[in-house]
């Protein structure tokens, strides 16, 4: 079975059988910043599941972000809540590693070299008297930095900088990642092969993954799930999931994930002229 | 940057060789502008004396200037910490920062007895100022998506300061740190002006004062000389500073290659 818009008695469904797999629900979500006079966000309705790469897809300004970092508590919402069945994915003072945030931009300090930059959750967490294991170079390794451990930032491109971004992100052992288009400022082929180590590592460490962006080709090719978003205010327009679809080695060139960008992309248009 | 140097060098030269040649060519009167030649045998003539006085207004200018990094420093800190303690002493630092030192250091004189510690007290509140305003604009520049970042790590306030807050407003403290060398010395040599001289040895304010008295020209260019000399000495070694810790990660020390 390929992709399909689900209705909202088959997303229902979806929630009924895979309530063991559910770890976070947002309900009627809506978020009204001081500043502005309209909701930026209303009324948002998602579940993420267990090793579910989830795309929020969206033009921008739709408040793609503002969802992401209500998840991890960087902003509250104005109405609505958010569910985390078990207590295993929630960030919390007990637990404040279960999930992790990949920012748009590097967002790296200049004033630390590489090493530090990303040692710097573990160090907070330590003082914090949080335990947190000390996996620094296998993280380093992972994301392909050996031997840039000295560097200061202002000396990396900007596909080195979202590496370490990324592997700050991870040295947490996070269960759950947060990315908010991490690659948007990235050449073509860099953001491929970004893409393509996400997923590798998504699979090695079982990660659940939410991720913003406002690339069609993007979330296609990277998720199992697509939630497309309309703006003014933010809102779910549809929502795909292509869970039982096995992606072949080479995806992104077959037929198949054209004609399914297509779908994605009405999709995203009809979303536009709904507003 | 070396040219660069050789550059400016070779101007002063150029300037001093024009003053010298002048000063022969249009016979100009010694006691009203005496030629660099004459003003260098001065200074070794008095070396003694002006090297003295060299170390007493350098000393006051570097003391003032290590009290106003400590003060402003901890001032920064508190404000940090406390919005209400900010909003009540503001206004206090913006008075004394208004107010003329030369006003002021009569009054400081009369209640202090030591001119050496009226003159230092005069060179602090000259220097202390802008250095508490460059600290200050440097704590609040902290960019919101690293305080976000921290945050999202759960850090708390004093963990936000030491990783973020302090590192990020570095370069706004040496900046202001470079003003307050200069200012430190002006504060210096005004104090002494107003105050007299400082007891143990007096400084180089003081020799200016003198030479004027016994219309000694030559040796007050001298003074003249030696405070420029170290205000440019001063504002270097900030500048070596300022070098020594931001040259890894600052853009402003981006290598050029």
């Amino acid at each position: 079975m390929g992709l399909r818009i689900l209705s909202e008695k088959e997303r229902q469904k979806n929630i009924d059988d895979n309530e063991s797999n559910l770890i976070a629900q947002l309900q009627g979500v809506s978020k009204k910043f001081k500043s502005t006079k309209n909701e930026s966000l209303h009324d948002i309705n998602l579940e993420v599941y267990q090793e579910d790469f989830l795309s929020i897809l969206g033009s921008s300004g739709c408040g793609k972000t503002t969802i992401l970092k209500m998840m991890c508590g960087l902003i509250k919402s104005t109405a609505g809540k958010i569910n985390w069945p078990t207590s295993n994915f929630q960030n919390s003072s007990e637990n404040p590693a279960n999930l992790s945030f990949v920012f748009q931009e590097p967002n790296l300090l200049p004033w630390m070299n590489v090493y530090d930059n990303i040692k710097l959750p573990l160090k907070i967490y330590k003082e914090n008297s949080y335990k947190a294991d000390e996996n620094i170079y296998d993280i380093i390794k992972l994301v392909g930095l050996e031997g840039f451990e000295e560097y200061y930032p202002r000396q990396l491109s900007g596909g080195m900088s979202m590496r370490v971004s990324i592997a700050r992100a991870l040295v947490t052992q996070p269960k759950v990642l947060l990315m908010d288009e991490p690659f948007s400022a990235l050449d073509e082929t860099r953001r491929f092969d970004l893409s393509q180590e996400i997923l590798k590592i998504k699979k090695e460490k079982k990660l659940t993954v939410v991720y913003v962006t406002h690339s069609i080709y993007e979330s296609v090719f990277l998720s199992n799930r697509i939630y497309v978003m309309q703006s003014n205010p933010g809102k779910i327009f549809e929502e795909f999931d292509f869970s039982n679809q096995e992606k072949p080695e080479d995806y992104r060139f077959t037929p198949q994930f054209f004609e399914q960008t297509k779908i994605v992309s009405d999709s995203l248009k009809r979303a536009q002229n709904a507003e | 940057m070396p040219n660069n140097k050789i550059h400016s060098v070779l101007v002063i030269v150029i300037l001093f060789l024009a003053w010298e040649i002048s000063f022969h060519l249009l016979n100009l009167k010694w006691y009203l502008l005496p030629p660099p030649s004459m003003i260098l045998d001065s200074i070794f003539n008095n070396a003694h004396l002006l090297f003295l006085s060299l170390l007493t207004t350098l000393k006051i200018a570097i003391v003032a200037l290590i009290l106003s990094v400590i003060v402003s420093t901890s001032f920064s800190i508190v404000f940090y910490f406390s919005k209400f303690i900010e909003r009540s002493l503001t206004p206090i630092t913006v008075i004394l920062q208004v107010t003329p030192i030369i006003a002021i250091a009569p009054l400081i004189s009369i209640w202090v007895d030591s001119s050496e510690i009226a003159t230092l007290i005069c060179a602090f509140l000259v220097a202390f100022f802008p250095l508490l305003a460059n600290t200050i604009a440097g704590f609040k520049s902290t960019e919101k998506k690293h305080l976000e970042l921290l945050r999202l790590y759960g850090a708390n306030k004093y963990q936000i300061l030491r990783f973020v807050v302090i590192p990020n407003a570095l370069p706004y403290f040496l900046s202001g740190l470079k003003i307050s060398s200069g200012l430190a010395l002006i504060g210096a040599i005004v104090g002494e002006f107003v105050i007299g001289p400082i007891s143990g040895h007096s400084g180089l304010a003081y020799r200016i004062i003198e030479s004027g008295y016994q219309l000694d020209i030559p040796k007050m260019f001298g003074a003249v000389f030696l405070i420029s000399l170290s205000g440019i000495m001063l504002f270097n070694l900030v500048r070596l500073i300022s070098y020594l810790i931001l040259r890894k990660w600052h853009s402003s020390y981006q290598q050029v290659d």
